[in-house]
């Protein structure tokens, strides 16, 4: 069978009844509710997740990923029912998995053992929660829903599954005597979100602790990152929570049904949060004085590189941002709204439907580049397929191998205004450096043989339409590397002049010796 | 000894250690309360996700785009490890989903994901990777057009379910291209013979380049990029040399495969293209040549089945060898006692490597099963003081090996070498570590040597970093749950 399929995508006909467009992915954005779950579940020590899947599943989830990311050796607490041919064609999954949950209760009787579904559990079917739900003690059965829905509604759900599985029972007695919930009751903050897979955390929630406790607040758990499954009925001690991101958590802070404020980004939204957080303390007094403190401290790096030669270029350099829908807003905020730079494009995840996905934004890079692209892996290949040089890239969001577990990288609260303009003024020092003429020193012996075609490129003529020929190879750089791809470009044209031994250098020079190099 | 692929009496059943079947002594051993593994279970099968294997191969060809029909999940982590480990390459594929399930549209979903995937400048095939969820949906061969938009397509049938390790599925992505690549008889297929096999190519004597094809061999087995250009040079001394090295980024080397000489299977676990090479008429070599023994055999292996002077084959093999016990007089492994425990495939050949640098390698365990390719060296190994094999292994059995063996080393999967480093010893990733060193000839021997003594000398600063962590030692190594605390 050949076939040819005409574009676009919509009109394509297997011969068979009419159908809905097939929706297109490329690369990836976010993951299933699978791995929601067990980055959010295994997080806590005394839980045991039993993952009902082929061993990819488990090992991408377990190894794989969180290797390169979160810089886990292995997700310990996890075991894979391991489904085989015979499971999927045949038997079902409920065998392997209580032969999985029986050796592990027996192995670990202090770990709650909670099974989960994957998109191949769902696919066959195998709903367990009905005989675990029989057995002595019953075993929790998290349905993932990994065939629909995103990583964010995935995350979004376990948590408030936990909460409503674990967290009833809040412990009264813990309320009359834990000296922390007596003396601070009215100041105890909780902090929801953080855990595996979520980009930067570490010192994200170290910047966020260091603003509540600036704004009057105790912080009292952090869930789940820091939580045990068992402190889950703690969720519900606190006077405010924290949600850590825009992109999920805000269904558990409702279930709690306590005031809650978004972690913040940029110096307003920043302020705003210590102000709105000493109000619902009532410790604003203690918050104002902190900004106060924090103006002339922690943020005044910003004020002096504002003051700065440096503060000039963040008028003409083009950012663009895709990453989760804190780290995009936030950095819109920052960037554009405060320091006044130029948004190329800004696409958040969860994506709403006027937001570019990854095949348009892999179309506009591929067109246009920007100074500054806050991204995954993704924007790094589509601008390595552009040969994008002049583009600094800046890891902003999971996918991605990267690296965050030091605590001095933040993107939220003061810390990370400071922390993201810093960076940039490097990666901007970078190129100045790189734009600088210098002796080739491995070179130099080979270079005295050679006669210097530049030498005599004083000598040539450039028309008018040659020079605006040679602009307009430059339109799609950013500005700040126009002048050294402009001195690039013009040596590649005069290198051939000369070699050609022409005395003019015509728009048809230009374009020749542009395909020569 | 030879090196030509062993008798099938070679295997009985009791000599096969696998996690479904385990014979061995450590699948038996009960261990002390509290230990970090269950004594009883093996419940962790090791390997990366089997369908990697294939991506890995075909990502990385020049010209090759992918297009991956699964749930957004599995593509999450497949799109991630590729883009580490494999190739920068942008992969196209559909939402597929309930919805797309409820409507029955899994052809189309596919054919989708091939048309954005041709769109890319410069493709010379599509592979559409059927994974878990889309096999079981029941995406088969005849839903995919031949071509799409007049690119060549395979589908490459990889779900994790039914293949239980990446080196395996490095052997599906690349029997799939060899089998594209067959060549196009009266009836559509492959020209048969008479007893209903694949015709073999045979030379007319009118093309130079074919006559010289059939003197070389094409290496299967991915290797170090150093490897095949010391193989080469070896083989160029004996009036051959090397065609090619699989898997490739060059197309066109896949379809060398069937015109070539021989074919040399340097790793044990490719199976399927080895038994279409070997339909197709190509004679092929196992094993490879990792230190004296097995170079030696190695060489001669190559000269027999090219039908090379066998003078000079000798010759040749014997200096090669001589080579490599030049460097065991001056450096050895002696006294130090080594686990292989990866998930590659080619563990065999790496402990051999090290057996024949004197080191003791008392238990090796694969992803792998075990076949008539990992037989010799299983055979090889066990008669010099390896006492375990275990194919497609658990973690739970690497565990309870260190405790049977006490190894000064471990070279493990990630969370095997984790488990050394806590309990205080030297323990290294085995894959990273194999992938940027040289195996292959004098070069391999002496470089692995190298890496493995390093290793062996930090051991104090394992020891040292345990205690900084961990505290004074107890008697029971400790259970390291959840490193993010």
């Amino acid at each position: 069978m050949i076939m040819t399929i005409a574009e676009p995508t919509e009109t394509i006909s297997t011969g068979g009844k009419k159908h809905a467009p097939i929706e297109l992915i490329r690369d990836l954005e976010s993951t299933s509710g699978y791995w929601a779950a067990v980055w959010t579940m295994c997080a806590m020590p005394d839980v045991h997740v039993v993952c009902d899947a082929p061993i990819g599943c488990f090992n991408l989830v377990a190894t794989a990923v969180p290797d390169y990311t979160d810089a886990i050796p292995h997700i310990h607490n996890i075991t894979p029912s391991v489904m085989r041919e015979q499971e999927v064609t045949m038997l079902g999954t409920a065998g392997a998995v209580r032969k999985a949950v029986d050796a592990l209760r027996e192995l670990h009787p202090d770990q709650e053992i909670i099974v989960v579904s994957t998109a191949e559990s769902e696919m066959i079917s195998s709903d367990h929660g009905d005989w675990l739900s029989k057995m002595t003690p019953p075993v929790p059965f998290f349905w993932s829903k990994s065939l629909e829905g995103d990583e964010w509604e995935g995350r979004d759900r376990v948590l408030v599954w936990l909460w409503k599985n674990f967290g009833f029972q809040i412990d009264d007695l813990r309320l009359k005597s834990d000296p922390q919930i007596v003396n601070h009751q009215s100041k105890i903050v909780n902090v929801i979100g953080p855990t595996y897979g979520c980009f930067n955390s570490p010192s994200d929630l170290h910047e966020v602790k260091r603003l509540i406790e600036g704004a009057g607040g105790v912080v009292n758990l952090v869930y789940p990152i820091e939580a045990r499954l068992k402190d889950t009925p703690r969720l519900g001690e606190s006077a405010v929570n924290i949600v850590m991101y825009r992109e999920f958590g805000e269904a558990l802070a409702k279930e709690l049904g306590k005031p809650y404020l978004f972690a913040p980004m940029g110096i307003r939204e920043t302020t705003e949060f210590i102000h709105k957080l000493g109000e619902l303390l009532g410790t604003s007094e203690q918050a104002e004085a902190f900004i106060a403190k924090e103006k002339k401290t922690t943020l005044a790096p910003l004020w002096d590189l504002w003051r700065g030669p440096q503060g000039d270029w963040f008028s003409t350099t083009e950012f663009a941002v895709v990453a989760g829908r804190s780290y995009t807003d936030g950095l819109v905020r920052m960037l554009a709204d405060e320091l006044g730079m130029k948004v190329q494009f800004a696409s958040a995840r969860p994506r709403t439907p006027s937001e570019m996905n990854n095949i348009q934004i892999r179309e506009a890079l591929h067109k246009k580049q920007p100074g500054f692209m806050f991204g995954s892996l993704n924007e790094k290949i589509y601008l390595t397929e552009a040969q994008a040089k002049a583009t600094h890239f800046m890891p902003s969001s999971f996918p991605g191998a990267t690296v965050r577990r030091a605590l001095g990288t933040p993107f939220m609260g003061y810390s990370g205004v400071v922390y993201v303009v810093q960076e940039m003024v490097n990666r901007f020092y970078d190129m100045v450096f790189n734009f600088l003429p210098f002796d080739n020193v491995a070179a130099a012996g080979q270079l005295k043989d050679v006669a210097n075609p530049l030498a005599q490129a004083n000598k040539l003529v450039w028309s008018e339409e040659a020079r605006a020929q040679m602009e307009s190879h430059l339109e799609g750089i950013p500005w700040l590397s126009r002048i050294s791809a402009t001195r690039e470009l013009r040596t590649q044209v005069e290198v051939y002049a000369v070699r050609n031994g022409l005395k003019d250098v015509t728009p048809e020079v230009v374009e020749k010796a542009l395909l020569a190099s | 000894m030879t090196l030509t692929v062993p008798e099938g009496n070679l295997i009985t059943p009791d000599i096969i250690e696998t996690r479904s079947n385990p014979k061995s002594e450590i699948g038996n051993r009960k261990l002390p309360e509290g230990h970090s593994v269950s004594p009883d279970h093996n419940l962790t099968p090791q390997t990366m996700c089997p369908a990697f294997g294939s991506l890995r191969v075909l990502t990385r060809i020049d010209g090759v785009q992918t297009a991956m029909v699964t749930d957004t999940g599995c593509l999450y982590g497949l799109t991630f490890v590729t883009h580490f480990y494999a190739s920068r390459k942008s992969i196209a594929a559909p939402a597929f989903g309930t919805k797309e399930l409820v409507a029955g549209n899994v052809a189309e979903a596919a054919i989708a994901s091939c048309v954005e995937a041709s769109k890319m400048p410069g493709t010379k095939l599509i592979a559409a990777i059927s994974l878990c969820v889309a096999e079981t949906a029941g995406l088969t061969e005849e839903m995919i057009p031949a071509q799409v938009n007049g690119i060549d397509t395979i589908l490459v049938r990889v779900p994790a379910y039914a293949i239980h390790s990446h080196a395996e599925a490095k052997d599906v992505g690349i029997n799939a291209l060899l089998k594209k690549f067959a060549p196009v008889g009266a009836h559509g297929g492959a020209p048969l013979t008479a007893d209903g096999v694949e015709k073999p190519l045979t030379f007319d004597g009118t093309n130079a380049d074919e006559d010289d094809l059939k003197k070389k061999v094409v290496m299967l087995g991915e290797v170090f990029p150093a490897d095949p250009l010391t193989v080469d040079a070896v083989l160029k001394r004996m009036g051959s040399g090397l065609a090619a090295n699989l898997p490739s980024r060059n197309l066109e080397d896949y379809k060398l495969a069937r015109k070539a000489g021989a074919i040399a299977a340097v790793h044990p676990f490719y199976g399927g293209s080895v038994a279409t090479l070997r339909a197709a008429g190509v004679p092929i070599i196992s094993g490879a040549p990792v230190g004296p023994e097995a170079t030696y055999g190695w060489i001669k292996g190559v000269g027999n089945a090219l039908k090379l002077d066998p003078a000079l084959v000798e010759q040749v093999a014997a200096e090669e060898r001589d080579k490599c016990k030049a460097i065991l007089s001056q450096f050895s492994l002696k006294g130090a006692k080594v686990h292989v425990c990866g998930y590659e495939g080619n563990e065999l050949l790496y402990a051999r490597l090290l057996v024949e640098a004197g080191a003791v390698v008392p238990y090796i365990s694969t992803s792998i099963m075990k076949s008539l390719y990992t037989a010799a060296d299983e055979a090889w190994l066990k008669a010099r003081g390896t006492k375990e094999i275990i194919y497609q292994k658990a973690l739970e059995q690497d565990i309870r090996a260190l405790d049977a063996y006490k190894p000064d080393l471990v070279l493990g999967t990630t969370p095997l070498s984790a488990e050394a480093k806590a309990r205080g010893s030297p323990g290294m990733y085995y894959t990273n570590m194999l992938s940027v060193r040289p195996l292959f000839l004098g070069a391999g021997l002496a470089g692995t040597i190298q890496l493995i003594s390093e290793a062996l000398n930090r051991a104090p600063r394992y020891e040292w970093m345990r205690e900084f962590f961990e505290g004074e030692r107890h008697t029971e190594a400790a259970n390291v749950v959840n490193t993010m605390d």
